[in-house]
């Protein structure tokens, strides 16, 4: 290689992020074609999306039956694992309309018990650490689930979004919608239930003083 | 002289009698408006409103299918109508089933029990200790939230025997449906100081109940909590409670 | 009260313990995060980098139970990532030639030609590097991560990776002289 096929060391301390002093003007003006170039290519290459998260899910699962030993994932379980290819994937969805006898094992409810018509609504804060989402709502059993009505906020620091709401005591099923679209369970529920749609919804029950989570 | 006719007594028992023949058809269509207002077709909220109305007419309680319906209908990205569907006459059968476990030893068959049975028996729980705990609860409404509580509890890994029992013999010990609605919390509390499930559900069966320093909660190694369950005034836990902040 | 984020810990520790469903949270964090990084591995491929990345969360919760520290789950799954680009590529011919590199669907035709051009030559730049090169490239300048991140990611000295990094520069420029 040449002189000219090579950055200059203190070009390669600048493009390090280094400062550096003396460098030649059309040097640093090729350095900086040179990263916009990478940074532009790496904008445009895409990624894949949250499929893999699905079908990593379903696979995990078929490795791990429930505590109750009962047939909880059942209906989801594949003997081979599942390929992201949207082919694949149109056949998969076809796949799970088929349901078994014991597929849905919780019901939705967002009462406590009769008489809690008077009884007061608590605080209950909800927090979910997602520094990549752009947006980040709560659907659920309190709201009709509506996906576009309780956004929370985000503190741009620490990546964490978080919001309050008034929930009647009693049991509450959920889930956070990341970007309008992605449905993500919330670490700190009490418990994942199936939602009996293939995916799985956060529920917690809130007490008269509140909520204690991990 | 005319006898007057008393026209607004008479407005008013033609008005009631308008309001009993009207309310089926409108709460029926409640949630059938509501999915369409939200973009659904119509056929489909139809269906929906057919499978709500069917429950009710056989007087189960319908509001986990609006709740269900709603949510299938959020996640339509997901879930083609069908599905939603068939989930809804699923729930369907898991009511009734609820129902039967209810009748089928006279015990009082009223919606919150019904869905808390239901949900119970989703959780595998058995009929014998579905009725264990409602014959332990003071009132219908206090059975269904010990059902509902017992469930949860099986999902956050405690055995449906020991989820059963611990709400069974909080109820018969005097404890009410507020303190049963905290358990979940508490478990959830020890197992992030590292208790394990197996441990808690042992000391449940061998007589110590959850929130009690004999019971599951304030035994081995948390250094006790004076005799008064975790979240109730007075007691060192009270600092971990998330409600309640503005 | 805890802070309201669940660390990788946490989350790992709850997951063994049978809280399987919580291991979704863990993929969505490093899915979003090493996505790009599998991308740019497997010479622009979406599909194959999401196929590299499923082999890789599947395998990271298999042998969940042995990864020793739970803090360092996400250099942990790294690794497994970047081992599984690594099995993709010596699987699949390494000889790419200029024309038939780039992911057909990210394709630029709506992007002025120079841009499409410029990625199919960065890409074919990219297949020409070494394996460690090629790592430390992508994760300084497509990545844009500091040498500090690389260094607890690949558990390589600061030093070796300037090195890497800087001569992968180098053959970049090289090949990609006339485009860039």
């Amino acid at each position: 290689m040449t002189a000219r096929d090579r950055f200059h060391p203190d070009v390669q301390r600048y493009l390090d992020g280094e400062h550096v002093e003396g460098v030649a003007q059309r040097d640093i003006e090729e350095a900086d074609r040179f990263a916009t170039a990478m940074h532009t290519y790496g904008a445009g290459i895409g990624a894949p999306d949250a499929r893999v998260d699905a079908a990593v899910m379903e696979a995990v699962r078929t490795r791990r039956p429930s505590h109750e030993g009962g047939s909880f994932w059942q209906w989801l379980v594949r003997p081979h694992q599942v390929r992201v290819r949207p082919a694949l994937l149109a056949a998969a969805s076809i796949a799970l309309i088929a349901l078994g006898g014991a597929a849905v094992s919780l019901l939705p409810r967002s009462v406590g018990p009769a008489g809690a018509d008077a009884a007061p609504t608590v605080l209950v804060r909800f927090e979910l650490r997602a520094p990549e989402a752009s947006s980040v709502t709560l659907a659920g059993s309190f709201n009709a689930w509506s996906s576009d009505r309780i956004e929370l906020q985000q503190n741009t620091a620490t990546g964490v979004w978080s919001g309050t709401i008034q929930l009647r005591p009693g049991r509450h099923e959920y889930s956070f919608v990341i970007d309008g679209e992605r449905w993500l369970p919330d670490p700190m529920a009490h418990a994942q239930v199936d939602d009996g749609f293939g995916q799985v919804n956060s529920v917690i029950v809130v007490g008269p003083r509140g909520v204690v989570r991990s | 002289m005319m006898p007057r006719l008393h026209i607004l007594p008479m407005l008013g028992l033609l008005s009631a009698l308008a309001l009993a023949v009207v309310p089926a058809a409108a709460q029926e269509s409640g949630i059938a408006a509501q999915l369409v207002a939200r973009g659904a077709p119509a056929d489909f909220a139809d269906r929906v409103a057919q499978i709500v109305a069917s429950a009710r007419a056989d007087a189960l309680p319908t509001e986990p299918l609006e709740f269900k319906a709603q949510e299938g209908w959020a996640k339509r990205g997901r879930v083609p109508p069908e599905r939603v569907l068939a989930v809804l006459q699923q729930l369907v059968g898991r009511l009734e089933q609820g129902r039967d476990v209810l009748r089928d030893a006279g015990l009082d068959a009223s919606g919150p029990v019904v869905v808390g049975a239901a949900e119970a028996l989703g959780r595998s729980l058995t009929p014998e200790q579905i009725r264990d705990v409602v014959r332990s609860a003071p009132d219908p409404a206090a059975a269904g939230t010990g059902l509902t509580v017992a469930a949860l509890l099986t999902a956050q890994g405690l055995p449906a025997a020991a989820a059963a029992r611990a709400v069974s013999d909080a109820y018969r010990s005097g404890r009410g449906p507020e303190e049963i609605l905290e358990f979940p919390s508490t478990v959830a509390d020890a197992m992030a100081r590292g208790e394990r499930m197996p441990d808690i559900g042992q000391r449940i069966m061998q007589g110590g109940m959850l929130g009690s320093p004999g019971g599951g909660m304030g035994g081995a190694g948390s250094g006790g909590h004076g005799g008064r369950p975790p979240g109730m005034p007075g007691s060192k836990q009270g600092t971990k409670t998330q409600s309640n902040k503005p | 009260m805890r802070d309201g984020c669940m660390s990788d810990a946490e989350l790992v520790r709850r997951v063994l313990a049978g809280e399987v469903e919580l291991y979704r949270v863990l993929v969505e964090r490093y899915r979003a995060e090493f996505g790009r990084y599998a991308t740019a591995l497997l010479g622009g491929d979406v599909d194959e980098a999401a196929d590299a990345l499923q082999e890789a969360f599947i395998k990271a919760y298999d042998s969940l139970a042995s990864c020793r520290q739970p803090d360092k789950f996400k250099a942990w799954v790294f690794r497994i990532v970047t081992n599984q680009c690594h099995n993709a590529r010596r699987r699949r011919r390494l000889h790419v030639r200029l024309e038939t590199i780039a992911n057909p669907a990210s394709e630029t035709a709506d992007e002025g030609l120079d841009r499409g051009e410029i990625k199919k030559a960065v890409g074919a730049a990219l297949e020409a590097l070494t394996e460690e090169q090629r790592i430390a490239f992508v994760m300084k300048h497509i990545e844009g991560r500091s040498y500090a991140e690389m260094a607890d990611l690949l558990n390589v000295g600061q030093d070796a990776l300037k090195m890497r990094v800087h001569r992968a520069r180098d053959e970049m420029k090289r090949r990609l002289e006339g485009v860039v």
